[in-house]
């Protein structure tokens, strides 16, 4: 039952995420990646990871994909067509980023790829009973970690994005004096 | 396979209940602008006006479906469903009474808040795919409201969070009354574990709550796109905002969306400041009200009393006050609400470490 609902919502991500590449109708596509995020969010449910799977739909739907849709319904339609005027040569430089990228991907992929089907870590920590259910509070967990283990982290994240909003700030503000 | 049964039917049942709600709620929305305006038609079809809200479903229903010609076909058909599903799953989280929670989960509160982005999304799809600049205009207007005053919500939200240390409803429902685990003090000061009622809700468990709840309140007004701030349907200036271009059952759709988000506001804000499904009367010595109004069904109707209670003020102020300027709305939130937000959520940050410890 679980693996069967599994493999359908797997399927609903890889193939609206492989329409949404290929449609040529901006709006549909943008509102399509919809349900590619949903998707992912699902299948991070399945990973017993509730909390990210959450924000998963607040930042990237609440978030980013409204600021797409927003940049997309602002902008002027002669730029759109630009956009939307397909590139027919097979070397163009959209493509080649997007190759290196697919690449890296696939690199990142493969050299996980000699543990196939349970890396060894999952056995490990199965053996010493370290596992969650689903019932359990990972919240909890994830609030420990941030303020012990990754501080350094979640504190550099904390600066940058200060940093991004100080620098929106003064990108919007009107007078240009300073 | 009991297990899938409960849920099939509950959320049956449930649904049935909003269809309901939406239906009574527009009844009473009718009822109370006539008796404010003194309209003739709530007042007057069938006895005590009461066919009218039967008289608008079957009008609904058999009226035709018309899809603009130059509409994004696909787009307008799924956009209530969407706008409705979003809300429809947010009751999921909700604790009905002590022990009856469909979906228990630790972060049932984050939830709710994911509903609002996804309702925008459905506002936004109707309104780009009416092509029709009023429904445009009105999406976008809704976006701009429900994205800032989602801001004033979660730091309500997070003041009630951080005295209480979980984002769990049904916890949190748990620590206002006579069956918490842990003391609960009214003001601070006065142990009230046994006594319970409305001491032990979370408005007098700290008194800054008051205006956080006022804030939560007229916030949530503002994400539900209501009067006074329903700028995005202002009549007047764009006809009805992002659903212009809908008709009959689409149209009933939206409408029981718009409805059921304003009950799913009232049931969050009953659960997290007014105590949830826990009774307003206390223990009086050998006079044991709180103990024997709460219960399974107490639980519900208390819930239910509750959050109708919020909806009649809702509707109340819909047809008393007067419709905000965009301008006016904006200020508003980002001047007044978002800094008296942080305040109060020092302020119980405070009241966490010095008081309850």
């Amino acid at each position: 039952m679980e693996a069967a609902i599994f493999y359908l919502i797997s399927a609903t991500v890889i193939i609206s995420a492989l329409i949404v590449v290929s449609l040529e109708n901006i709006a549909r596509a943008l509102f399509l990646f919809f349900v590619v995020l949903l998707g992912v969010a699902a299948l991070y449910v399945f990973a017993l990871a509730d909390f990210v799977a959450i924000i998963q739909i607040m930042v990237y739907v609440g978030g980013v994909l409204i600021l797409m849709l927003f940049a997309f319904m602002l902008s002027s339609k002669e730029l759109l067509k630009s956009i939307e005027a397909k590139e027919d040569r097979f070397i163009s430089v959209p493509k080649w980023s997007a190759v290196l990228m697919c690449s890296l991907l696939l690199a990142i992929l493969l050299s996980n790829a000699r543990e196939l089907l349970i890396p060894t870590w999952v056995i490990e920590s199965i053996k010493s009973k370290q596992v969650l259910s689903s019932t359990d509070n990972t919240i909890e967990n994830i609030g420990y970690q941030f303020m012990t283990r990754y501080v350094f982290q979640f504190e550099f994240i904390s600066i940058f994005l200060l940093a991004a909003l100080i620098g929106a700030t003064h990108i919007a503000r009107k007078d240009k004096t300073l | 396979m009991s297990g899938i049964f409960t849920h099939i039917i509950v959320t049956c049942l449930i649904f049935g209940g909003i269809a309901l709600f939406g239906l009574l709620a527009v009844y009473a929305e009718r009822k109370i602008a006539g008796f404010v305006q003194d309209r003739l038609g709530p007042m007057e079809t069938g006895p005590y006006g009461l066919l009218q809200t039967v008289a608008d479903i079957l009008k609904l229903i058999q009226k035709e479906y018309i899809a603009p010609d130059k509409a994004d076909k696909v787009l307008f058909k799924i956009a209530p469903i969407v706008i409705f599903i979003a809300v429809f799953m947010g009751l999921s989280v909700i604790p009905w009474g002590p022990g009856i929670d469909f979906a228990n989960t630790h972060t049932g509160l984050f939830l709710l808040m994911v509903i609002v982005s996804i309702d925008v999304l459905g506002i936004l799809m109707a309104g780009w795919s009416s092509n029709n600049k009023y429904s445009l205009l009105g999406a976008m207007r809704s976006i701009a409201q429900m994205i800032s005053y989602e801001i004033p919500v979660g730091l309500s939200l997070l003041a009630v969070v951080s005295l209480h240390q979980t984002l769990n409803l049904q916890t949190l429902t748990l620590q206002q009354g006579i069956l918490s685990n842990t003391s609960v003090f009214f003001m601070g000061f006065w142990d009230v574990s046994d006594i319970g009622g409305i001491f032990a809700w979370n408005i007098f468990q700290a008194p800054h709550l008051i205006a956080i709840y006022g804030l939560f309140f007229i916030s949530t007004l503002a994400e539900c796109n209501r009067a006074p701030f329903d700028i995005p349907e202002a009549e007047s200036e764009l006809i009805g905002g992002f659903h212009t271009e809908y008709s009959g059952v689409r149209f009933a759709f939206i409408f029981l969306g718009e409805y059921a988000m304003m009950f799913l506001v009232a049931i969050l804000g009953a659960v997290l400041f007014l105590g949830g499904w826990n009774t307003p009367l206390p223990n009086i010595g050998p006079l044991q009200l709180a103990s024997w109004t709460t219960g399974y069904f107490w639980g519900v109707a208390w819930l239910l009393l509750k959050s109708l209670l919020v909806v009649g003020i809702q509707i109340w102020v819909r047809w008393t006050l007067p419709r905000f300027r965009a301008d006016q709305l904006m200020n508003l939130c980002w001047k007044v609400f978002i800094p008296v937000g942080f305040i109060g959520l020092g302020i119980s940050a405070i009241w966490r470490i010095f008081v309850m410890i």
